[in-house]
């Protein structure tokens, strides 16, 4: 018995010091959390996301004015999810606010993550502690969306979150216009699939199109447990439509709702059709004849546009593929670059406490901002310090042509 | 043989159990006291140690699986029915939490001893407690709602009914964004923030965890405390003869229907409180969470730790939710710090838990801390064989008996 209990003495005795190994910080010396899904569908995005971060990191000496920056990784997924868990992030909201020497977040990848996180660090004793989100595009986190959002997530009365990319509206809202303006279409047919960041995209395209003077002939949330989506399209044909748009996520059975589409409406030279960055960078859907010729738009620029851009995007690219051998997972691993950048600025402007960071980006009058010599993506833009958001509200329209998503222009919000 | 067991087990078990529940209760208030008065003002290597393998937001959850489990223990434990869809009735619970203490029904404005965040009345805002109760009486409700139909099956057939109630119910929380214009659940987007915890005065945040685990572990206590009564009761006998033999059971005079209604019901009602417990733990309900596997562990936790056992549930409970959210990845951390490599731990969740089933099945099945009937009946073979045949041909008298 006393011998078991002196083995379990050393056992822990040996885990303390191996814990302590970590520790050790003085006030200068500050760190910068990323919060990412590290296991399941994003792990490779997520992964890439790190390794472009701790790249930025390197390249700028690991300083942020006068002060020393590292980065602790925590992962908000779980294995038997597969996906952004959320309890873990609950967890990561308390270990960020319990880690003395952490300032600011990177992340989260998953709007639902960040929407639980965001409101711990906003009540945090010593904060608000900040957080800028390289990928979230709900765009109830910033701007009055659902009842009660923004709002709710800053029960401590002020700002303390921000991202570098367009929040759905935005992209919405881009592509409304595009398909009025350019594509010269009058009625479409606009569906969801029932999920947050599909419903979102939908009623910002929806909301647009409308109020550039077009018809929305048909408003429907597409099922992903159906096994056909013929009768859908027909009603479609049937209201008259001459564009459709799929707001939704490839995975919630695309291949079946393109197929289908094709099938009733006739392929994408034939009858316009739109799909937002839900759809982008599907092996399977780039392979499908059927998708040949399917508009696409990204919030933001894609990693192809980033690199025939040049400047320091192409070359933030290259120096990515000569040291990890391999091209980024996607253009999200380049904007976590890029909110570490944002967080680096605000880390120089402030004296080095959470609540510092937070209101040298936010709640302030004058805004952050990055110009085009600056910028990781090659595009420079600021920080609205009221809500947070980013002012280059930048939108790249696709096609799918001969099974790759190729570049067509960017669309600026008008 | 049966009959010197059932002499030696009173006074046996009322010891054993006393000494378990004050390594419980010393263990809670180990956690607590550690957490509220050392921690805060403890160097900062032992903060980051405690952090890191006994983070207050994963014991609180270790405390509310110990509450599900042993709700599921009963419905599996006690009476011997297959429950694999548990996870409905924490979707319940969470719902609930949702609804009642959160601005999702942002067209209403109720305040009841509640904790509306400041400057946002809007929603249904009730005290905690009254939620617990509220949670507690809905769930049970939808058990017995669940309960009548699909009792009156049996072993697979009532296995796979429930499968496929814990598959509609999250459905049904998944889509219930639109009924008829009405705003339910809020869909995939879930129902957050929920609301902190307020009692007597005192608000516990997401920053008061040492008191919310204290919150957590008393509902886990009383849990414990309601297992341990019941199965003395009335009711646990009769569960435990319907678990034994149904035809029996009934035959000494049973009700088996109202018994195994009732396990039900008492099951659902651990599940709902844990629902709102949890709710209240992350700060938000999220449809997502709410998916098969979620059954399947809590299952195991039950049948790891020793079917019918409460202590052994509780053990099974805490090992499991344990590993599941802290153990892999700290124990991947230090392996590839020694070995200098980077193997992804946690992406090995299911294999280990397979092989750990597998050796459990060969070696142990009757879990680790097993119920003293149970070992006696998973051990029969370890008597002599003349004692198994006379077994036999007592059975076949039995089976004979009731043709006639």
């Amino acid at each position: 018995m006393i011998k078991s209990i002196k083995i379990g003495a050393l056992a822990i005795a040996g885990a303390i010091a191996l814990a302590a190994c970590g520790g050790g910080s003085s006030s200068s010396a500050l760190v910068v959390g990323t919060d990412l899904p590290l296991q399941g569908a994003s792990a490779d995005a997520s992964t890439a996301t790190n390794n472009a971060i701790a790249l930025y990191l390197e390249q700028v000496g690991g300083k942020a004015g006068k002060y020393t920056v590292t980065i602790k990784q925590y992962d908000d997924s779980t294995a038997a999810k597969g996906a952004w868990d959320d309890a873990q992030c609950a967890k990561n909201a308390q270990d960020h606010v319990a880690n003395a020497a952490e300032v600011a977040v990177m992340g989260t990848y998953n709007s639902g993550c960040a929407k639980i996180e965001v409101p711990v660090l906003n009540q945090d004793p010593n904060g608000p502690m900040l957080m800028v989100s390289h990928a979230n595009t709900n765009p109830g986190l910033t701007v009055s969306w659902d009842p009660g959002e923004p709002e709710k997530y800053y029960p401590g009365g002020t700002r303390n979150y921000a991202r570098v990319v367009p929040n759905d509206i935005w992209q919405g809202t881009a592509d409304g216009q595009f398909v009025f303006q350019e594509m010269k279409k009058t009625k479409c047919a606009v569906l969801n699939d029932n999920q947050t960041y599909g419903q979102g995209i939908a009623k910002a395209f929806a909301d647009e199109f409308a109020k550039q003077g077009g018809t929305v002939v048909v408003n429907e949330a597409w099922d992903a447990k159906q096994t056909s989506y013929t009768a859908l399209f027909q009603k479609i044909k049937a209201a008259g439509a001459d564009c459709v748009f799929f707001g939704g996520i490839y995975d919630n059975n695309g291949g079946t709702l393109m197929k289908d589409s094709v099938a009733v409406l006739g392929d994408n030279k034939a009858f316009f059709k739109m799909a937002p960055d839900g759809f982008s960078g599907y092996p399977d859907l780039q392979g499908m004849p059927q998708a040949e010729g399917l508009y696409l738009s990204f919030a933001g620029k894609s990693l192809d546009g980033m690199v025939k851009g040049g400047g320091a995007a192409g070359k933030f690219v290259t120096d990515y593929k000569t040291k990890y051998g391999v091209d980024p997972a996607s253009s999200y691993s380049i904007y976590g670059a890029s909110a570490m950048q944002v967080i680096l600025k605000a880390i120089a402007a402030s004296d080095g406490t959470r609540k510092g960071v937070t209101a040298a980006l936010l709640g302030g009058t004058s805004p952050v901002c990055l110009t085009d010599a600056e910028s990781i993506t090659g595009v420079g833009f600021c920080i609205d310090p009221k809500t947070g958001d980013v002012d280059k509200k930048s939108v790249t329209i696709q096609t799918m042509t001969g099974g790759k998503e190729t570049d067509l222009k960017v669309w600026d919000v008008q | 043989m049966a009959e010197t067991t059932k002499a030696a087990a009173p006074a046996h078990t009322e010891n054993s159990n006393k000494k378990w529940a004050i390594g419980f209760l010393t263990v809670v208030l180990a956690i607590y006291a550690i957490n509220k008065f050392y921690i805060p003002t403890a160097p900062a290597q032992v903060k980051t140690f405690f952090n890191a393998w006994f983070s207050l937001t994963s014991m609180g959850e270790i405390m509310i699986y110990i509450l599900m489990a042993l709700g599921l223990n009963i419905v599996v434990g006690y009476a011997g029915l297959l429950d694999l869809g548990y996870v409905a009735f924490w979707a319940l619970g969470g719902y609930v939490a949702g609804w009642l203490m959160s601005g999702q029904f942002d067209q209403w404005q109720i305040n009841f001893f509640g904790n509306p965040p400041a400057g946002l009345p809007n929603g249904i805002h009730l005290n905690f407690l009254l939620v617990l109760v509220l949670g507690g009486v809905f769930t049970a409700i939808w058990g017995v709602i669940i309960g009548a139909p699909t009792l009156r099956l049996k072993s697979d057939y009532l296995a796979l009914v429930t499968l496929g109630f814990g598959e509609i119910i999250p459905q049904i929380m998944v889509n219930g964004e639109d009924i008829g214009g009405f705003n339910l659940t809020n869909g995939t987007k879930g129902i957050n923030p929920v609301d902190n915890i307020k009692l007597f005065g005192h608000e516990f945040g997401p920053f008061q965890l040492a008191d919310k685990f204290l919150i957590y572990a008393s509902l886990a206590g009383l849990m414990i405390f309601f297992s341990l009564r019941l199965r003395d009761g009335r009711l646990g006998r009769a569960w435990l003869a319907i678990r034994e033999d149904e035809l029996a059971a009934s035959m000494m005079g049973v009700p088996l229907m109202r018994t195994k209604l009732a396990s039900y019901a008492v099951g659902a009602t651990a599940g709902g409180v844990g629902g709102v417990a949890f709710a209240t733990l992350i700060g938000g309900v999220y449809a997502e969470r709410f998916n098969f596997q979620v059954s399947i562990i809590i299952l195991s936790m039950v049948v790891l730790g020793g079917m019918g056992n409460v202590w052994g549930v509780l053990v099974g409970a805490t090992l499991l939710a344990w590993v599941n959210n802290t153990g892999l990845v700290q124990f991947g951390n230090i392996i590839n710090s020694a070995t200098g490599k980077n193997i992804d731990f946690p992406s090995f969740n299911f294999l280990i838990f397979g092989v750990l089933l597998i050796l459990m099945m060969l070696y142990r099945r009757e879990g680790f801390l097993p119920e003293a009937r149970v070992r006696l009946i998973m051990h029969e073979e370890e008597f002599s064989d003349v004692a198994v045949v006379t077994d036999d041909i007592e059975v076949e008298g039995v089976h004979h008996h009731e043709h006639n």
